[in-house]
Order: structure tokens, then sequence, then C-alpha cells
């Protein structure tokens, strides 16, 4: 067995009175993975070269058993970390699990909310961080017993429309106060918004008023639009027309953008943004 | 002695350490492991293999006024049921003092199988608006209703195997209904499956008929009336609530008559 030892440990071995040196080679005797730390350990550098070539097959292969395993854990771990980009990740908990829900809206990373399910028969929410508002049991009522995929991603259709309405609504709020003549009236699901707004914030016209109502609550665009004039020659024709442009501008586009294109344009709307 | 008891408890302490570490590496990782299947069972997203790499955008200048902007490079792949996706995308993260804003500011998808046409519009979509979890979001809808088609169609065929065709093969998104006996007719129905503007996934159903002029064939018109299609919309509509019984009955009454 001496042999099979690097020098420098055979020599230790050797200084330590008989029977020390019996015990310790007995100990190393099963322990193949120890042969490996003790000429780590107790080698020197010079040693531990030459001892790594002398050493057998076997144990080789058993030297990077452990960085095997630790480059799998490694990958594994990042794996689990990367499904927060399908939108959907989970933590496994001692009921069940714990569903964690990301949003975004054009790529604007958003809130998270989570839902804590407890596995049993039948599946129930434990607790969650969903808005009132959102119609969870209802979802959960259609879903959650039958098809849990279908529960958890129609919720995310959900979360992620009420995410982007209330991002666009925060971005007109903030952006483009100078264009809105009042305060936005809106809704906690940010599905109905009011507000009035003008072109050209130091002119003589009147506002605009705008109502956007989304009926689909999986939606990020209204349903139902209304924009009136309420000035004086509120019958005029190029009043009337920018009206119609803006009720449309609202039902094809994000809200902040539609702003946006009107603190581009200035008083003159593009046309060619309502082809 | 004690040199030696000294150096045989180093080496026990060393050993039992090092055995622990290797036991301790192999129950976590079948822990994570299980925890890694799970997720792809309740997601129905299987991913395989991650990566990402960290790039620190932070001048001077935004140093000195307490902000940092990091840009993320992460590529992910894998498959969702039948469908196998590359994912290249960045992400932008500036923080200041009030608060973290994060963006996703290139994406890139590549998919397969290539030939779902429907698909790659859909791919370009989300591309175009960096939209990654309504990409994750719509795939999965798609294949929910990819799988219902198939196995829809499957059930038929298996049912009425003289009547029923599957002109594509068992992923085909049409059906054709023959008859041995009366040659010249012909329903065709077309179940194709649609990605809207805003990534919701719906079918859109379309029959076509090819019946004889002469209407030698008894029972035809009455097949019709069973059909009993008056629009698109109903169609949609009882396929969509899983309520195949008019078909099945149709197909059941063509199938005794031809």
């Amino acid at each position: 067995m001496a042999g099979i030892l690097a020098p420098g440990l055979t020599r230790t071995l050797r200084s330590l009175s008989p029977l020390a040196g019996q015990l310790l080679e007995k100990a190393l005797g099963n322990l193949r993975w120890s042969r490996r730390t003790l000429y780590v350990q107790m080698a020197s550098p010079k040693e531990v070269k030459a001892s790594i070539a002398n050493v057998e097959p076997n144990l080789a292969v058993e030297m990077s058993e452990q960085e095997v395993l630790e480059e799998k854990l490694e990958n594994v771990k990042a794996v689990l970390q990367a499904y927060r980009f399908t939108g959907l990740s989970g933590k496994l908990t001692s009921r069940g699990v714990c569903v964690c829900i990301n949003t975004a809206f054009e790529g604007n990373l958003l809130d998270s909310y989570f839902v804590d399910l407890v596995i049993q028969k039948p599946l129930r929410i434990h607790h969650h961080s969903v808005p009132v508002f959102i119609p969870l049991e209802e979802i959960a009522a259609k879903y959650l017993q039958t098809n849990i995929q279908h529960f958890l991603f129609s919720l995310c259709e959900y979360l992620n429309a009420y995410s982007g309405r209330k991002y666009q609504a925060d971005r007109l709020q903030s952006d483009f106060a100078a264009l809105l003549t009042g305060p936005l009236q809106r809704n906690p699901l940010c599905n109905l918004l009011s507000f009035t707004y003008k072109l050209d914030p130091g002119g003589q016209s009147f506002p605009f008023c705008a109502r956007l109502l989304y009926k689909d609550l999986t939606a990020t665009l209204p349903t139902d639009v209304t924009v009136t004039y309420q000035g004086v020659d509120a019958l005029s024709t190029s009043w009337e027309e920018q009206r119609a442009s803006h009720e449309t501008l609202f039902c094809m586009k994000p809200l902040h953008q539609v702003f946006a294109s009107f603190a581009r344009k200035g008083e003159k709307l593009d046309m060619s943004l309502v082809s | 002695m004690s040199l030696a008891t000294k150096s045989f408890q180093a080496i026990h302490q060393f050993n039992s350490e090092g055995w622990k570490s290797s036991k301790d590496l192999k129950s976590q990782l079948g822990h994570l492991e299980s925890e890694l299947s799970f997720l792809s069972t309740l997601t129905g997203i299987n991913i395989r293999n991650y990566s990402k790499q960290t790039e620190d955008l932070t001048g001077t200048e935004m140093t000195e006024k307490s902000i940092r902007k990091v840009l993320q490079r992460h590529r992910l792949s894998g498959n969702c049921h039948m469908v196998t996706f590359q994912l290249e995308f960045q992400i932008l993260e500036i923080q200041n003092k009030e608060r973290l804003s994060s963006a996703v500011t290139d994406l890139n998808i590549i998919m397969e199988p290539t030939e779902c046409s429907e698909l790659s519009e859909f791919v370009s979509r989300a591309e175009e608006r960096k939209d990654l979890f309504m990409f994750f979001r719509s795939l999965h809808f798609f294949v929910e209703w990819f799988e219902y088609r198939k196995r829809t169609f499957k059930h038929f065929k298996e049912k009425y195997p003289d009547a029923v065709h599957l002109s594509e093969g068992p992923s085909s998104p049409s059906i054709v209904i023959r008859s041995a006996s009366q040659p010249g007719f012909e329903l065709v129905i077309v179940w194709r499956i649609q990605i809207d503007e805003d990534g919701k996934v719906f079918p859109k159903l379309d029959l076509l008929t090819k019946v004889p002029q002469r209407g030698r064939v008894p029972g035809c018109s009455c097949f019709r009336c069973l059909l009993n299609m008056p629009s698109k919309a109903a169609y949609f509509l009882w396929v969509s609530q899983g309520k195949n019984q008019k078909l099945e009955i149709s197909l059941m009454y063509f199938s005794i008559k031809f």
C-alpha cells in the first residue's frame, strides 16, 4: 500500500511510531477519497505533481466527480433562475409551490405577483399578492382544478394587461402633464380613463375630452373610445377631423405613444399615423 | 502517539468533510433537479440551457450622479411540447437614486418547426415588441390548441377510418371527409390556429363542401342540415367548448348512410 502513496506521505508515515503508522494506513485504506485530499494536504507542490502522475486510473476519475457535480449544480441553479424570463416561475414550498408571475409592457419589466398554491385535493390558493380587482376567484373557479397551466397563463394574461394599462396611464401623467388640462381620472383596474387635453397648451382652442374604456381585461388597448370637443366651433370640419382621428389613434396605439406623437407634431397631426 | 492522533483526526475530519460535501452536493442536486422537473410540468415549458453575460456600462459621470447602468446578455433554449425555441435577448438595467428600471432592449427568437407559417409571423411581432412574456404566453396557448386539434382529429380518424382522411399527416390543420360509395361528395374542415396582434390565440374554422350537382345522393341535404353551421362563429364556439357532438353525430350518420 505504501507504494501507492506519494513519497512524501510514505516518509511521514515512516516517521511515526509503527502503531500510529498502521492505524493511519488502515484508516486510509478504504477511503479512496482521502488519498486525494491527503496528496493535496500533506504533499508539497512538487510532490503533488508527481503523485498525480503516479495515480491509479480510477483515482483520476474520482478526482473530477466533485467538479462534475458542482458544474451540474451550477447549471441546474441557472436554469431555475432562467424561468423568470418566461414570465412564470416558482419555488417549491412545504405545502406545494409558490408561483411568481412577472409582468412587462413592450419590453419594460414591471411588477411581479405571487400565488402560493397548496398541493392537495382540491388544489387551493393559500395566499397571494394579486390585486383585489383582478378576477382571481373567477379564473380559479374555471381552471384551477382541471387545468393548472391554463389557470396560470390566464392569470398571466390578466396581470400583464393590467400592468400594461397602468404603465400607459402612469407614463401619460408623468411625461405629458403639459398637454393635460386637468387631472387624469382613472379607476384602480385602469380600464376606465378620462382626461382632457389640448394639442397647443398655451393656445386659444378648447380642450378635447377623452374617455377610454377597456372592456377586455386581457387587452392593453381600449375597446371603446369617445373623444369630444366642447369648443365654440365644434361643428367646423377641421375640429371634427381631428376629433375623429384622435378617436382612431387611441384605439390603435398605446396611450403614451399617441401623446408622444401629439407632442412631436405640435398642432398638425400627421395623417399618416391614422392610416 | 499525540502526533499520530492529531494527524489521524485531521485526516478523518478532512475525509468526513470531503464525503459530506460530495453527498451534500448529490442530494442538493437531486432536490433542485426535481424542482426543475416540477416547474417544467407546471408551466409546460422545458428550459434546457441558459447562460448569461453581464457588462457594466456605468461611466464615471454616472457614478458621480449615483446612476448605475448594466447590460445583461441572456441566451436560453428549450422546448414547449413539439416546438423548440432558442432565445437571445438583452436587458438593460438602470439604477438611479429613486428606482431600478429594467427593459428588454433586444430580442431574437429561433423556433422550430419552421413550417408553421402562423408561428413565424407571431415570432417577428414578438421580436419587434421585445415582448418576452407574450412570446411564452402565446406559445403555451398555441401549443394547447395544437395538441387539442391533433387529439380531436385523431379521435375522428380512429372512429371513422374509412370516411376521415388527414391530408397532411397527424398534425394536419384540416381533415377531409369522403365516402367510398359516393365519390363525388367531399367535406373539408379546415381548422387554423391564429395569433392576433396582441398575442391572443384563437381557432379559425372553415368548412368547404363539394357536393355533386344532381343531388342524387339521398341523405346529402340531410347531412348538411345535421351539420347545420349557419356561421363560422357558431362553429368556433362549439369546437372551442369541446363540444364536438354535432360533428360526431354527422360523421356517424355519414358513415352509416354511405
